[in-house]
């Protein structure tokens, strides 16, 4: 990746960024997060199949800018999350540098190895590969094996079920869940200082892991992020129970798409599906 | 031992000056209704959050109605729109997992429509009842063992 | 917390279907309940003092009553717990007539009901805080913008009221377009001769500060303390010196270089010009940018006679500031310009009609230019081209109104009745002469509206044909107009000596930016909204802004008169107090958990949502949250139900108010 790492040391020795985010390998070659800090830092970017982490959420956890700006490595969907974060008022457009990269598809299990069955689902509908919005574009756009989608046939055999069918499917799957808050943390949107979860007055949602509290959980951060999610999965990704998130996800980006024309994090003036109204929004089911 | 016939819960999450105003004229019109639901009043459908109903439905809920001015009557200009786009998100939501999303009923009833009010109350009422009691949380509110004095 | 409880039979309108003393009963038995009574008529002396009895006595923080309608009562029981010394926002009323004892019949059953209504309002108001009403003091000026009639409707209302005001108006006189017309309907007064005393009035009024030739740059504050930065545009003459003689307009070598804005186009004026002759205030202005000092440093004739020394090339636009507690925005309308215009402009032109391409083809106000006395042509009936006596003119109405392809979907409400008039004027000039109207509807629903329109097809022998107009176009010095009678079911050609087009009423170009820097609404056509449409016609949901006359909707003169009138009423309640008092029910954010996303903002129909910045102690922002400016928050609660972490919450209907009710269920039924 020679033209990224040229990009960076460019940017580190004309002080344009004061630090940039972007991926590395470990001692033992898996593709993590890394924070360059200098550009003997940024010789060890890489990108590949492998950078599957939505680096977008650092920008809202630790590392707000103070007296620099960041730059940042994002693929296209990692930019709409960018986007959003903008849009969102929880960055400035000016603070950020991104390094847009042409990308390949990313892996789906981190630890085998990429190929047409190995690769994530939301690849296979992808037309941010080369990215909406960036500041500098590195890599080259080959040619993907797309893989099947598998939730394809998952959600229609949802759609064809009964509620309570449909309950009981969605029971098994919220059994699993720890309440470990791995995908809130994974999650570039989830950027709220206390999360309702955690608030006890009142309880709306129970904070341990039963059933009960675990649909509630699940069932609100959908609701809370209908409209603004973008759909980069990390949240499945991260789920160490193997719960489908992806699903309830692709049926909120199916709603906002549906009714209302809408993909979050694509256009950076375009107004906010939540926070904003149309007189003729349908109301079919409102008596 | 009689088993006792359902009678479903109903929650209504109301306006204060549509909904609530309505159902008042109702009331002096002295229009007669069945006894099922329990009345909450907000400010305005703006102000009622997906949380409530389904802690509602949590909480032993048969049935939810909610209930506010018609679009472009909003006492408040224009909570009730936000409160709509919120609720067509919502209603695909709960069905997608399984709650079943006819359980929850909307109406825009205005401040003269006491008699709309009790046809769509009583409408509710006898809908949730043919559906029967909703049984989804029964079993995991066991599952915690909430000790009931 | 300890709860009173108080049920009231309401004598038999809740005591025959609710089992009131076993409602108190099942009260008293309730956690937190420390007293719990019932009695007939809560509502009344010896009712009241039971509870201001029982709140000494047992020491109650809260109470709760079970009685009639909150909308009935709420503020009765306020105020007797208020005297007896809970804070009133601790009082919770269970609505147990309305919506429990006149709707049902079944006793057991009804009387459950009200110990559930009871329980859930007890549950509420164990987290009920006290709330102090808001006070905001209030600056007893106004500002009105724009001088048209309804500008100065307004002011003279306030200013008679013994209240300061400041009237801002774009041009170098105020007056409007009323002060264009020749005659107004149904009365046929002069336009000007009704007009002229009212801007006297206004000029010569102690408590009227006419800021003339000037505009609204920036506005701050909310409802009683407004800050507005108003920007004086520069004229080039010092308004304290000049007297109005006119020598330098006289003077002026650059005669008619100018289109004329007063006559629309149909005469021209000087660099250094006074509008009309009736002027107010009667000072002239310098066009700079075509006079001869300004381009080429030559000249200076004007200063040379004016004995005053009043001429000052080195005037500057100059930046006031003023502080009012209302304003009024009065800036009224504009015609639609109707010649073709570029394909993505959204208002489409009329290019068929050859506006703008034939010298004849005019528009409403043009007509009343050279209808009025004091017009490019005295007022004698010439058509532009040739200055010849037109004998045929065709009137055509709906020019862009009530036409969804031009943009514009409404109706402009005064065409039909000003060009009954415009035919009556011409037929009275000119007795040979023909005049054809065509026109889809005739809506004339006004005070004698409905009259004079009669009065032009009956007596002065207008011609009123019912279809619309497809092309105009110039054939022998002619203006050949093809149109169709519906009613006949033929089509019809006309030739023509002159065209007048009742062209649609817009907002003004500038409304929009108007609006956003007042932050009122607007809709999409620029017109200023109104809060209400059927019971706030002069208020906008921006709290302490009001409207009048035709920047909200097309509007004739009586209307707008009525409307400036309202509009000051409004202004005045403002004034009526010293301190504004506003009920404490709105949101408030958590400063520690707002994550600043401003969806909050984005939800807020009240503009109430301010951006605030966290500092530490060196200066440096950590972080910008949410701030709720509580003189405009109306209290819906939209913005907590948006917020994903519930970090501003409405107080007196917050989460766990609301919460407490829903979990009173568990125990219930």
């Amino acid at each position: 990746m020679k033209q990224l790492i040229d990009i960076s040391k460019e940017l580190f020795e004309s002080k344009k960024v004061g630090y940039i985010i972007g991926y590395a390998e470990d001692k033992f070659k898996r593709v993590k997060p890394f924070v360059a800090h200098s550009s003997s830092d940024a010789e060890r970017f890489v990108f590949s199949n492998y950078s599957v982490n939505n680096l977008a959420v650092y920008l809202t956890r630790l590392l707000k800018p103070k007296e620099s700006k960041i730059g940042i490595v994002a693929k296209g969907c990692d930019i709409k999350s960018i986007i959003a974060l903008i849009q969102e008022n929880q960055i400035k457009r000016e603070d950020v540098i991104i390094i847009g990269v042409n990308c390949n598809g990313v892996v789906n299990q981190i630890d085998e190895q990429f190929s047409k069955e190995n690769t994530a689902i939301k690849c296979k509908y992808c037309q941010v590969r080369t990215p909406a919005h960036y500041d500098y574009l590195v890599g080259e756009i080959k040619d993907v094996d797309l893989p099947e989608d598998k939730n394809f046939a998952i959600m229609q055999k949802l759609e064809s079920m009964n509620a309570e069918e449909r309950w009981n499917f969605w029971e098994a799957e919220f059994e699993k869940c720890v309440k470990c808050y791995a995908c809130r943390q994974v999650c570039p949107l989830c950027y709220c200082e206390q999360c309702i979860v955690d608030k006890s007055m009142p309880r709306w949602i129970d904070s341990s892991a039963t059933v009960k509290g675990n649909f509630a959980w699940n069932m609100i951060r959908a609701f809370h992020l209908s409209g603004r999610c973008i759909g980069c999965n990390e949240c499945e990704r991260a789920c160490p129970a193997d719960i489908p998130l992806s699903l309830l996800n692709r049926k909120m980006g199916m709603v906002a798409m549906n009714e209302f024309n809408y993909r979050h994090g694509t256009d950076i003036n375009q107004p906010t599906l939540i926070g904003n109204y149309n007189v003729n929004d349908k109301e079919d089911f409102i008596m | 031992m009689e088993t006792e016939k359902f009678e479903p819960k109903i929650v209504a999450f109301v306006c204060n000056w549509c909904t609530y105003t309505g159902a008042d004229l109702a009331g002096t019109s002295r229009l007669k209704q069945q006894t099922n639901a329990r009345l909450i009043r907000v400010p305005c459908t703006g102000r009622i959050d997906p949380v409530f109903i389904i802690k509602a439905f949590e909480k032993g809920a048969d049935g939810v109605l909610v209930s506010g001015c018609h679009p472009n009557d909003c006492h408040y200009n224009t909570g009730n729109f936000h409160a709509r786009r919120r609720w067509i998100f919502f209603r695909q939501l709960l069905d997608f997992v399984g709650i079943d999303s006819s359980r929850l009923y909307f109406s825009w009833v205005s401040a003269s429509e006491g008699k709309k009010w009790v046809d769509v109350v009583d409408g509710v009422i006898n809908s949730v009842r043919e559906k029967g009691p909703f049984n989804g949380y029964k079993k995991l509110n066991k599952e915690i063992e909430i000790p009931v004095k | 917390m300890r709860i009173g409880v108080f049920i009231c039979h309401c004598g038999e309108n809740i005591g025959r279907t609710v089992d009131c003393p076993s409602v108190a009963k099942a009260c008293a038995n309730f956690s937190g309940v420390v007293h719990a009574e019932d009695y007939k008529y809560m509502c009344s002396d010896p009712g009241q003092n039971l509870i201001k009895q029982a709140i000494k006595e047992k020491n109650l923080d809260a109470v709760v009553v079970g009685s009639c309608s909150p909308h009935m009562h709420e503020k009765t029981f306020r105020k007797a717990c208020s005297d007896a010394g809970i804070n009133p926002y601790l009082v919770e009323m269970a609505n147990l007539r309305e919506h429990c004892s006149w709707i049902h019949d079944d006793v057991p059953l009804a009387t459950k009901k009200a110990i559930d209504l009871v329980r859930m309002l007890v549950e509420k108001v164990k987290f009920n805080e006290p709330l102090i009403p808001i006070r905001v003091p209030v600056t007893k000026r106004a500002l009105v913008i724009g001088g048209g009639i309804s500008g100065i409707q307004a002011s003279l209302d306030i200013a008679n009221a013994g209240y300061e005001v400041v009237l801002v108006e774009k041009e170098p006189s105020i007056g409007g377009h009323m002060s264009q017309l020749s005659e107004t309907f149904p009365t046929l007064d002069c336009s000007q001769c009704i007009l002229t005393p009212r801007m006297v009035e206004v000029y010569q009024h102690p408590r009227i500060k006419l800021m003339s030739y000037s505009e609204v740059e920036n506005v701050e504050g909310f409802i009683g303390n407004f800050s507005v930065t108003i920007r004086k545009k520069a004229r080039s003459v010092k308004d304290e010196l000049c007297t109005g003689c006119g020598l330098c307009v006289q003077k002026c070598p650059i005669k008619k270089v100018a289109l004329s804005d007063f006559d629309e186009g149909l005469a021209t004026r000087p660099a250094m010009y006074v509008p009309f002759p009736q002027a107010v205030p009667n000072i002239p202005v310098i066009d700079r940018s075509v006079c001869t000092y300004f381009k080429t440093g030559k000249c200076q004739l004007c200063k040379k006679v004016c004995g005053r020394e009043a001429i000052d090339f080195e005037q500057q636009d100059q930046f006031i500031k003023e502080d009012v507690g209302a304003i009024i925005v009065a800036t009224g309308y504009k015609l639609y310009t109707i010649d073709k215009k570029p394909d993505d402009n959204p208002i489409k032109g009329y290019g068929e009609y050859g506006y703008g391409k034939y010298k004849n083809v005019i528009n409403g106000l043009q007509f009343e230019r050279i209808a009025s006395a004091s017009g490019p042509s005295s007022g004698e009936m010439i058509r532009p081209s040739d200055k010849t006596v037109p004998k045929k003119i065709v009137f055509i109405q709906c020019v862009g109104s009530r036409d969804e392809s031009k943009g514009f979907s409404y109706c402009s409400k005064i065409c039909c009745m000003y060009t009954a008039k415009h035919a009556m004027l011409y037929k009275h000039k000119v007795h040979d002469g023909e005049a054809y109207v065509f026109y889809m509807d005739i809506r004339a629903g006004g005070k004698n509206y409905d009259e004079f329109v009669r009065r032009a097809i009956e007596e002065d022998g207008v011609k009123y044909i019912r279809g619309r107009v497809s092309k105009i176009f110039e054939e022998n010095g002619k203006l050949i107009v093809k149109g169709e009678d519906t009613i006949a079911g033929v089509r019809v050609e006309i030739d023509a000596d002159m065209v007048v087009l009742a062209t649609a009423m817009t907002a003004q170009s500038d409304s929009s930016k108007l609006a956003q820097t007042l932050s009122v609404s607007y809709d999409k056509y620029g017109f200023i909204n109104e809060a209400h449409p059927k019971l706030k016609p002069v208020e906008t949901s921006t709290g302490g802004i009001f409207i009048a006359g035709a920047c909200n909707a097309p509007r004739d003169i009586p209307d707008s008169v009525s409307m400036a009138s309202a509009a000051a009423a409004k202004a005045l309640v403002l004034f009526g107090s010293d301190v504004l008092e506003r009920e404490p029910v709105v949101a408030k954010v958590n400063e520690a958990t707002c994550a600043g996303c401003f969806y909050c903002q984005k939800v807020c129909a009240y503009n109430a949502v301010e951006q605030k910045e966290i500092k530490d102690r060196q200066g440096n922002v950590i972080k910008v949250v949410a701030y709720v400016n509580s003189g405009l928050c109306q209290g819906c609660g939209t913005c907590n139900a948006t917020c994903p972490s519930k970090s501003i919450e409405l107080l007196g209907f917050k989460d766990d108010q609301i919460y407490a009710q829903i979990n009173s269920f568990a125990e219930v039924f």
